[in-house]
């Protein structure tokens, strides 16, 4: 059984929020950081401090991203590629690696646990985010900022529609849920928003970048084995729809296999506004916060077969 | 946490293809550290890194890192005798930071300096996440599958994470490990950082200049011990602790005093019920940079004690290989306890006097080693400790 997990605060940030920059230290971390850092410097400070929790240094960072800073990426080969060797910055290179937004977050917030960056395609937000749940639920983390960030660059977007990718809706954000122990969150007093009931990840067979053939969800049956639930006890299902059309078939088919007889409507968080890993704390808080005696799952699947299922009740749910 | 047996090794080294090459390699303590010939130096004061030799197995399609990991893959599941039946419910966690950029980088430089080719649709495959995705399709694995950037300690996060889905019951049987391949971004960053030698590196010398990079991937199979003895399994060795920590100081530089490092290791040794004084080698991170040796030693020095234990650096030999480095460690690291030999540190001729342990200089060493660790650091101030227990 382990842990029950607590979802205690939400930070969600993105290219049309108006206040970032009041949630860095100062203009010196803004000049620092990238755009993408910051968001997530942004969306980390803004979850712990809705969650009430100080930064303390047993503090967990799970970030799922689908591309990292690919826009510094390419600023830094372009300075090489117009100058020469030096042309090279040597700021810009530690932003090349995908875990720069988590380590600019752990240093910001004084994060000194676990940190994870999960990259994934369409599912590394709600990958970290069950993770996440998974470590705390174990007895390895008692707290931790969990979510995504992604920012396309038009480079890698047009370079991936050129080979042939789906058309996706997507947008520059980041964002985080703070999950702590359930007697440690109830211990400091916090405002429990709800509760992670299940939480697995399973691949179902599919070639990479394409969609599978079977509607067999392991993932889904696993979560809800975690949470000790029936199909029927679910009531409302978040997915990662954005606008490739074969995979939200494909997810609809999954969803609704692993619910059958049951047929729930399925919402997007990410339609209109397009999807980036942190949406996935997005759907997590709104799942909460509907509350209700009924379960939400928010899940998502990849292209290529990797899926995520989370199981997640309500402040008002029957056993919180 | 509950131990965890490793069943089967994989490798792709600097060494060739094969854990017999690689074994053999450290072994002898011969350095892999050569000219670069996969990309352009020019320009470049450090001309030198450890690639894999010949040709690499698998379709050309598909990109070198893709590949390698698949090569080493595969390799570790027969090792471990893992067949298809066993593998539906089986984990695939990567530990990856170049992904395919190495043929990313190809076609943007084409690309910028004025061709029109249209952009190739393996090119769709050069994100880090890309490898998993091909070794689960590809060896029919789809129990959960991850891909972990923690920098250079991507590989070693791969284990802890994979320990932990086996501990926690939730897989039988994990495939986890590192690649990474020879990139222009990883080789012009080190250069702009200053940070690489331009002869092949010395960790713990009083004279080294800096570190050597390379390319490279392993895998290993972990599985619950009590499966692995019922099957009849060989069991290498026992992965009994790991440790996972952030510094939180500073996004290239490592805490000056090690603090982080040296939590990671004490949390390995807790976790596992291990004393310091039981820990008879440690395959350190070893870079060979100034900063980094000397702040690793410290830490070691701090949890073990001055000379506690033997240290040796197998990056003297296959250079720094980013993702693929924490597992290629590991790899050593289980063999060495396995066959009661210490890969030693090759290059190694004036020990610094900063570093207060037996770094097992030029020669392998013959020791009978209980339990032993293998380090991993990376930008961000990730700090991965791996506590392996010789097989019993």
């Amino acid at each position: 059984m382990g842990q029950r997990v607590a979802i205690t605060g939400v930070g969600v940030v993105d290219e049309r929020t108006p206040d970032v920059a009041t949630w860095l230290a100062d203009e010196s971390e803004a000049r620092r950081l990238s755009r993408i850092c910051q968001l997530t410097v942004a969306a980390g400070r803004r979850a712990l401090a809705d969650a009430g929790l100080d930064a303390h240094g047993g503090l967990a960072v799970m970030v799922g991203t689908e591309f990292g800073d690919m826009v510094s990426t390419i600023s830094f080969v372009d300075g090489y590629l117009g100058r020469g060797p030096g042309g090279l910055s040597a700021l810009l290179f530690p932003h090349t690696v995908m875990n720069t937004m988590a380590a600019t977050t752990a240093i910001a917030v004084s994060a000194k646990g676990l940190s994870l960056t999960l990259s994934a395609l369409t599912v590394a937000g709600e990958l970290a985010i069950a993770r996440a749940a998974s470590a705390i639920r174990a007895g390895r983390v008692g707290a931790c900022l969990a979510g995504g960030a992604d920012e396309p660059a038009p480079l890698v977007m047009s370079a991936l529609r050129e080979a042939g990718a789906a058309p996706e809706l997507r947008a520059a954000g980041a964002g985080f849920v703070v999950l702590e122990t359930f007697d440690g969150a109830r211990e400091r007093g916090a405002r429990i928003l709800g509760e992670i009931a299940g939480a697995a990840w399973r691949a179902v067979p599919a070639r990479p970048h394409r969609i599978g053939s079977t509607a067999s969800s392991r993932a889904i049956a696993a979560a809800l084995t975690e949470a000790g639930a029936s199909a029927a006890e679910v009531g409302r299902v978040y997915t990662s729809a954005n606008g490739d059309g074969p995979r939200e078939e494909w997810e609809r088919a999954l969803v609704d296999a692993a619910l059958a007889p049951h047929r729930l409507t399925h919402r997007s968080l990410s339609v209109p506004t397009g999807r980036h890993s942190g949406l996935a704390a997005h759907s997590v808080a709104t799942a909460a916060s509907e509350g209700g005696d009924k379960l939400a799952l928010v899940h998502a699947v990849a292209r290529g077969g990797n899926q995520v299922a989370i199981l997640v009740r309500g402040p008002d749910g029957p056993d919180s | 946490m509950k131990p965890v047996a490793i069943t089967g090794l994989g490798v792709v080294s600097p060494f060739g293809a094969g854990v017999k090459a690689f074994w053999e390699g450290l072994s002898s303590g011969v350095c892999a550290i050569r000219p670069i010939t996969l990309i352009d130096t020019e320009g470049f004061r450090c001309r030198i890194a450890a690639e894999v030799p010949g040709p690499i197995a698998g379709s050309a399609r598909r990109s070198r890192a893709d590949r390698l990991a698949l090569a080493a893959a595969r390799e570790a599941l027969d090792d471990a005798g893992v067949d298809r039946g066993d593998r539906e419910d089986a984990a695939v966690i990567v530990g990856a930071v170049g992904g395919g950029m190495l043929e990313a980088e190809a076609w943007h430089w084409r690309r910028m300096r004025g061709s029109t080719e249209p952009v190739p649709r393996p090119l769709a495959s050069s994100f880090p996440s890309a490898h998993a995705d091909v070794i689960g399709g590809t060896l029919g694995l789809t129990g959960p599958r991850e891909t972990v950037v923690t920098a250079c300690s991507s590989g070693a996060a791969s284990l802890a994470m994979a320990a932990d889905l086996v501990g926690d019951g939730v897989v039988p049987v994990a495939l986890a490990g590192g690649v990474d391949a020879l990139t222009r971004i990883c080789f012009m960053g080190f250069n702009a950082l200053r940070l690489l030698d331009a002869a092949p590196c010395r960790p713990f010398d009083r004279d080294r200049r800096g570190m050597s990079i390379g390319e490279g991937a392993a895998f290993v199979v972990l599985e619950d011990p009590a499966r692995a003895r019922a099957r009849g399994a060989r069991v290498y060795a026992e992965l009994v602790g790991y440790g996972m920590t952030g510094d939180a100081f500073h996004v290239t530089s490592p805490h000056p005093e090690g603090e982080g490092m040296a939590r990671a290791m004490r949390i390995a040794l807790q976790g596992a019920g291990v004393a310091a004084a039981s820990v008879g080698y440690a395959n350190a991170h070893g870079t060979a940079t100034p900063q980094n040796d000397r702040i690793e030693a410290r830490a070691m020095r701090d949890v073990f004690g001055e000379g506690g234990l033997l240290v040796s650096s197998t990056k003297s030999m296959i250079g720094h290989t980013m993702a693929a480095a924490g597992t290629l460690e590991a790899v050593a690291t289980v063999l060495a306890v396995g066959s009661e030999l210490v890969p030693p540190t090759a290059q190694l001729e004036t020990p610094d006097p900063e570093i207060p342990f037996d770094c097992v200089p030029r020669v392998a060493r013959e020791a009978t080693v209980e339990f032993a660790i293998s380090n991993s650091f990376g930008f961000g101030g990730q700090n991965v400790t791996l506590l392996f227990k010789r097989a019993a």
